[in-house]
């Protein structure tokens, strides 16, 4: 049953890493096809030499990078209140903007922060894009770590009140704990869905707020172009190492 | 943008660069030269945020609010009527636009804009057929991609206003009809050709015919042009006996633009007959602008895909506007077609 | 914070009571004309098929990631195995979708690969259908379905299966009778987090299915931007986020609090 299950994961890791492969071996190709023409790493220099392309993969990971450091807390606590006193309202918010299609999120916050600005003098920019990646993934948060908490004895926080711990420091010291694998998870899912969005974030950009996913959609409206390819292997290379590194971290 | 930046916008400053005076233009992807915007920033000092979008109601959604923050933007000609009746678009100063005796024949005055007091065209094009040479029938007319003979190596743009201009062409009606009876009879034709349909494919279908996938294929002539200059020797273009569509990009500036003595700069520089040129060169696509064209290579300036020439071009039709009401019937047919 | 998130809501269905504008946008007077929708069986099919291609791709996301989770929660690299899972999520959608295509195509990787090998004479038509479509969903939705499980399985308690195992339980009953009940919470959030964004989805299906068919999200896409008939496409959404909740609420087990 062991091996079979490791095999079966080998088989599903295949499944999701094939298509990466694929990408990643022609952003070593010479030819601009998706024929292999050799070695070449013109593409790479190509990704690096355009402006644009670095400026929004930079902008892309600086807004995923907040949304999701800002998501994951508010989803976090949202999922706790819930648990600790249910509430209609707030499940039900939470459930609706999960169930919105993207394209009404997107037209929604786009009227919604025009009507906002006549009173605060913002334009769309950076922040905009940022609270709109934060209002669309809390939800998703919120739900992972609710399925977490529905299999936390409460008993346990209610000993540590008990034993003298305040209320804060009960959750700090026992609930959280508890809590890390999924919110570590639900983070994971808050940055993936922030980094690859496009539906929203095209309709509240800014002037200044170009992402990844609008530059390649930009680009690739003519077809295959291995600059894209390029540029996405290194945003991989990237993050991979950064959790490899976290994994380093916390084992050492 | 910087880091620092970035933390004064989210404080809520409003990030305007204070050193250089600048400019915000709003274009469709891919449509200038890669050196078009340095150079002019160059020779003029002014420094200019270029932002892009990928369909036209994404545009028009953030004008529509009147502080989107743009200043120049690129409507296509069906949408200019109803931004100026909407009035999101500024008066031009011709006076201001010393180069605009650069335009000949329907540009001087197109039915989208006959003074050009808000817009001035900018790129044009037709819709027609791109397709394999040696293939039975070589398509002339839309009718052939109605053959049996093509099944699953046609594809047609994605696109309601082109597909219900191919049927409604081949039924001998103006592309922009609303008349229901006519919608109907062109939505009947698009539900018998599906069986025989690869897909519906808008740009990306020019990989698809390079590599074979595709016979037959509804393309915009820009797409055509960039897929036989890959293949010349495999691939022709053809735009159709019934009539066709015409579609033109144009440059205007946005109503809430303070900034329109730049933006009429800007406008003058795309207009001088080199820079027309190079855009045109490097976009492969076709410039209204007659002294830009006079400028361009023969290979290019002689290009049938891209130039077929006034007796060709006589057979086509711009798109309109469509009213409230044949919008409304053209939605719920091509829901129809689609989900047949 | 509740007023972010009821924000694209609540705006979405006061759109929805209202008229088009000529060219996009809304405009008064207010009424019920969108939702006249709900008496046409052709918006009607599209609803239904659009829940089916759904129910579909969740049950396979949680049956092909039930296993992989359980496989990863007894490694001893979780983090990595769970970061594996998601690694290729952080491309863009797009650039995925593309070397979808590129295997699927007539001229792709798959077809070149059996014809080389002489398996098959005509390529296998296996892009621009709604098998490609169901592919790239469940690919698209799987680590929707990973992440939740494994928050909820990573706590399972070995001993409990070793229990199980002590009491003479074969390991197919040990998962049936003591590893998926314990799961329940975890599943349901699955299902959740998979099936409603799959409802609404439109790229997919247009990308890989050579927008041949149409699924709801395409037509809710489709009047926002082609048709510009935004109360239109709000009364739609308005229709489909009811839908989903109908089915949220009755999926949970009785007396039970939702999630």
């Amino acid at each position: 049953m062991k091996r079979g299950l490791a095999l079966y994961a080998i088989a599903v890791y295949a499944f999701l890493h094939l298509p990466l492969l694929i990408l990643a071996l022609f952003s070593f190709n010479a030819s601009k096809f998706t024929l292999w023409e050799g070695f070449s790493l013109r593409w790479y220099r190509a990704a690096l030499a355009d402006a644009d392309l670095v400026q929004s993969a930079i902008n892309s990971l600086i807004i995923a990078i907040s949304a999701t450091a800002l998501a994951t807390t508010i989803g976090t606590l949202a999922a706790y209140a819930l648990w600790k006193r249910s509430s209609t309202w707030l499940a039900g918010s939470l459930y609706l903007s999960l169930v919105t299609p993207e394209i009404v999120t997107g037209v929604s916050l786009l009227a919604f922060f025009q009507w906002a600005f006549r009173f605060l003098h913002w334009k769309l920019g950076m922040h905009t894009v940022i609270l709109a990646h934060v209002a669309f993934s809390v939800a998703y948060v919120a739900v992972v770590v609710m399925a977490r908490l529905r299999t936390f004895d409460p008993a346990l926080e209610e000993a540590a009140l008990d034993l003298g711990a305040d209320e804060f420091g009960a959750f700090r010291r026992v609930t959280l704990p508890y809590l890390w694998p999924a919110i570590a998870a639900a983070a994971m899912l808050a940055f993936t869905v922030s980094i690859d969005d496009y539906v929203i974030t095209s309709l509240v950009a800014g002037i200044d707020s170009q992402t990844l996913p609008m530059t390649i959609y930009a680009m690739a409206r003519r077809g295959v172009n291995p600059m894209l390819n390029a540029i996405s292997t290194m945003v991989v290379i990237v993050l991979g190492a950064m959790v490899l590194m976290a994994e380093r971290l916390r084992s050492s | 943008m910087n880091r620092r930046m970035f933390l004064l916008g989210a404080a809520g400053a409003a990030a305007c660069g204070k050193t250089k005076p600048r400019l915000n233009v709003y274009n469709w992807s891919d449509y200038v030269a890669p050196d078009t915007i340095p150079n002019f920033q160059r020779e003029s000092g002014l420094r200019i945020r270029y932002g892009t979008y990928e369909s036209a109601p994404e545009m028009l959604a953030k004008v529509m609010t009147g502080n989107s923050g743009w200043d120049v933007v690129f409507p296509a000609a069906e949408i200019v009527p109803p931004m100026i009746e909407m009035g999101l678009l500024q008066k031009l100063d011709h006076s201001r636009l010393p180069h605009l005796n650069v335009f000949e024949g329907i540009f001087r005055n197109p039915p989208w804009d006959p003074k050009l007091e808000y817009t001035i065209p900018y790129m044009d094009g037709a819709t027609g057929i791109l397709y394999r040479r040696g293939i039975a029938p070589e398509p002339e007319a839309w009718a052939d991609l109605w053959d049996a003979r093509l099944r699953g190596k046609i594809t047609m743009l994605d696109d309601p206003p082109e597909v219900f201009a191919a049927c409604l062409k081949r039924l001998g009606d103006s592309i922009n009809s609303g008349v229901p009876d006519q919608l109907r009879g062109a939505a009947r034709l698009a539900m018998a050709q599906k069986p025989l349909l690869r897909a519906y494919l808008n740009a990306e279908v020019r990989d698809q015919v390079i590599a074979g996938d595709v016979w037959a294929a509804q393309a915009w002539a820009v797409t055509a042009g960039q897929a036989i200059a890959a293949a010349p020797d495999r691939l022709a273009y053809s735009l159709p006996r019934e009539g066709f569509a015409r579609y033109c990009d144009t440059v205007a500036i946005l109503r809430e633009s303070r900034r329109g003595d730049e933006a009429h700069r800007f406008i003058d520089y795309l207009l001088r007959p080199e820079v027309g040129a190079s855009i045109a060169q490097a976009t492969q696509t076709a410039t209204p602008n007659a002294a830009a064209q006079r400028l361009l290579p023969a290979a290019m300036r002689e290009n049938p895909v891209l130039y077929p020439g006034e007796e060709v071009l006589a057979r086509g039709e711009w798109f309109a506007a469509q009213t409230a009401a044949s919008q409304k019937l053209r939605d719920r047919l091509w829901t129809e077609i689609k989900s047949a | 914070m509740l007023v972010t998130l009821a924000i694209p809501s609540t705006i979405v269905c006061l759109y929805s009571l209202l008229t088009r504008g000529a060219y996009g946008g809304v405009e008064r007077p207010w009424t019920l004309e969108n939702f006249k929708l709900l008496g046409d069986p052709l918006y009607l099919m599209i609803f239904f098929r659009s829940l089916w291609i759904a129910a579909a791709a969740t049950a396979l996301c949680i049956g092909l990631a039930f296993p992989l989770v359980l496989f990863i929660a007894r490694s001893r690299r979780k983090n990595l195995c769970l970061s594996l899972v998601i690694l290729p999520f952080w491309t863009s959608f797009l650039i995925r979708i593309y070397a979808w295509m590129f295997l699927l195509r007539d001229t792709g990787l798959i077809n070149t690969v059996l014809r080389g090998a002489g398996l098959i004479h005509d390529p296998l038509p296996l892009l621009y259908n709604d098998g490609a479509v169901l592919l790239g969903l469940v690919y698209g939705f799987l680590p929707f379905a990973v992440l939740p499980l494994y928050a909820t399985v990573e706590r399972l308690d070995p001993a409990l299966l070793e229990a199980a195992a002590d009491l003479g339980a074969k390991p197919l009953d040990a998962l049936f009778r003591v590893t998926i009940p314990l799961c329940a919470p975890g599943i349901r959030a699955a299902a959740i987090l998979t099936f409603v964004p799959c409802l609404g989805t439109y790229l997919t299906s247009d990308l890989l299915g050579g927008s041949k068919t149409i699924l709801i999200g395409n037509v809710i896409q489709n009047q926002f931007t082609a048709a510009r008939d935004w109360p239109f496409g709000a009364a739609l959404s308005v229709v489909l986020m009811m839908l989903a909740l109908v089915l949220m609420f009755a999926a949970r087990r009785h007396g039970e609090e939702l999630v």
